[in-house]
């Protein structure tokens, strides 16, 4: 392919991820609104990926901990531990490391799930049994991912945290509330809000991305093995923009 | 015979191409109130794309499609979804949900109606659509424990619940061994009776035209070649028909 070509493919990518965005808005804010799926979606949605988001949130809390110790030992600082570790963890190890889990898992569910239902003239019927399938498929899973994704990294913090404490504690005492003292005496309003609020976003690019590459899968079993992996592809990468964006935008309100 | 307001469904001149690979060249078909039409042509020539003109999932590039006297290209989104709950649509695949049971699968074309039904009155229809396909026991199945022929049926009952006025049946019969097509086929022809529906039927299958035909329409090339009863057709010495019959 050419350098040209892949430029426009590229571009005109962009171009209906964009529309497919402006659809949702504009779709999802008319009725009638399709509550049972959406409280379905958001628990398949949150409920199945909590296992392996717990279970990496607790072995990064640890790793991290027990990898940080002995640099900080070298400039005498170990009492900052607990301190170190819930900043990294809380501004970025946590969101960003949830949002990839989701990625991988959410992102390639979403996409091979709507891409058999296309392949397989699911979306078509549901069209000519007049109900809106971008409605019933579309507009509940993003908003699903978008409210389920703070509360996985919400969860994902406190047992990072507190892997963290048990890697604290692996050589050396530091009692519980000691432990969480320094931890809350170290997070501050702006190490918290900004990286609540920019999981919002990864959600949203998650479902939105997902969808997108299912609803439009090309006809065909392969279709939908593409679907779901350029679903992960794409919103991995999505998710590295929005904290890059995230991070400038928190620096220019003063949020560091 | 056909009075203008005696036909339901109307194209005129349709064409579709999908890039470079012109499908429909200028379709021209009428199916009358209360009969069995079947369109007979060979695959890939466009059927499929035909009857999908029909209920707004294919737009034609230009030539008339209309429902009921309606040109379905240009209805807006709540109108067209009016007009399709009076007709119903078997896919070629069947397109059963995977992830609900065959019971929500019926329920499902009646959501737009839900407010309007009760529990009581919603199981009912459920339950007289599958008694129509003879499918009661496998009420509370998924569609990955169904056999081809089984979820060719439920299909049908799924399209059946709304009672539509217009029914497209995209190769009922297709993959499916003679008798449980034969049955199919006298399905086709009970429904008719039943609840009196207009219906195009697309299908491959000899036997399934003779059962159920009483006009028959051959595309060849993106045109209606020519139409006429099974009998008649079936005595044509023109080259181009005799495969069919074949
Ligand atoms: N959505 C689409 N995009 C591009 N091409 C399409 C699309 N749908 C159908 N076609 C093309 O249109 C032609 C006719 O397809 P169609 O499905 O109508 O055939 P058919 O007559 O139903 O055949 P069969 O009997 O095998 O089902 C085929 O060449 C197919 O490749
Ligand atoms: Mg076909």
């Amino acid at each position: 392919m050419s350098k040209q070509s892949r430029r426009s493919e590229f571009l005109s990518e962009v171009g209906n991820i964009s529309a497919f965005t402006g659809k949702f808005f504009r779709e999802g804010f008319k009725p009638r609104y399709e509550w049972s799926e959406l409280f379905r979606q958001c628990y398949i949605i949150g409920y199945e990926s909590f296992p392996l988001v717990g279970i990496t949130a607790f072995i990064m809390g640890l790793v991290l901990t027990v990898q940080s110790r002995p640099t900080l030992e070298e400039f005498g600082a170990a009492s900052y531990l607990p301190a170190m570790v819930a900043v990294s963890i809380v501004r970025e190890i946590g969101p960003v490391i949830t949002a990839l889990i989701c990625a991988g898992k959410i992102g390639s569910s979403i996409g091979a799930e709507l891409g058999s239902m296309r392949v397989t003239e699911q979306i078509d019927a549901m069209e000519v049994s007049g109900t809106n399938p971008f409605k019933y498929l579309v507009v509940t899973r993003v908003i699903a991912c978008t409210m389920m994704l703070p509360i996985l990294v919400v969860l994902a913090d406190g047992i990072g945290l507190y892997a963290s404490y048990i890697g604290v504690n692996l050589k050396g005492i530091v009692s519980w509330n000691l432990y969480t003292t320094q931890v809350f005496e170290s997070l501050t309003f702006s190490d918290v809000m900004p990286a609540l609020v920019k999981t919002y976003f990864f959600g949203f690019a998650i479902g939105i991305i997902g969808c997108y590459k299912g609803y439009f899968s090309n006809k065909g079993t392969e279709g939908v093995g593409i679907a779901a992996n350029s679903a992960v592809v794409v919103s991995s990468l999505m998710i590295f923009v929005i904290d890059l964006i995230a991070v400038q935008i928190a620096d220019i309100l003063g949020l560091t | 015979m056909s009075t203008e307001e005696n036909i339901v469904i109307r194209t005129e001149k349709l064409v579709k191409s999908f890039g470079e690979n012109h499908v429909l060249k200028g379709f021209d078909l009428e199916l009358n109130k209360g009969e069995n039409l079947v369109v007979l042509g060979k695959s890939g020539s466009g059927k499929s794309v035909l009857i999908k003109c029909m209920v707004g999932l294919l737009y034609p590039d230009s030539g008339l499609v209309s429902v009921f006297g309606k040109e379905i290209p240009k209805l807006t989104q709540l109108e067209l979804d009016e007009l399709r709950t009076k007709i119903g649509f078997l896919f070629q695949s069947s397109a059963l949900y995977d992830s609900m049971t065959v019971r929500e699968n019926l329920e499902f074309p009646l959501r737009r109606h839900w407010m309007h039904k009760t529990k009581d009155e919603v199981n009912e229809l459920v339950m007289e659509a599958l008694k129509n396909v003879g499918l009661e026991r496998a009420v509370d199945l998924m569609p990955s424990e169904l056999s081809g022929g089984m979820r060719k049926r439920i299909g049908l009952a799924r399209t059946l619940i709304l009672k539509p006025e217009i029914m497209l049946y995209d190769e009922p019969t297709t993959g499916l061994d003679p008798i449980t097509g034969r049955e199919i086929s006298n399905l086709i022809v009970a429904i008719q009776e039943k609840y009196h529906t207009s219906s195009i039927i697309i299908t491959h299958d000899m036997e399934c035209a003779k059962i159920v035909a009483n006009r028959i329409m051959i595309l060849i090339d993106g045109f209606k070649y020519t139409v006429g009863t099974y009998d008649e057709l079936v005595k044509s010495d023109d080259p181009k028909i005799k495969p069919f019959f074949a």
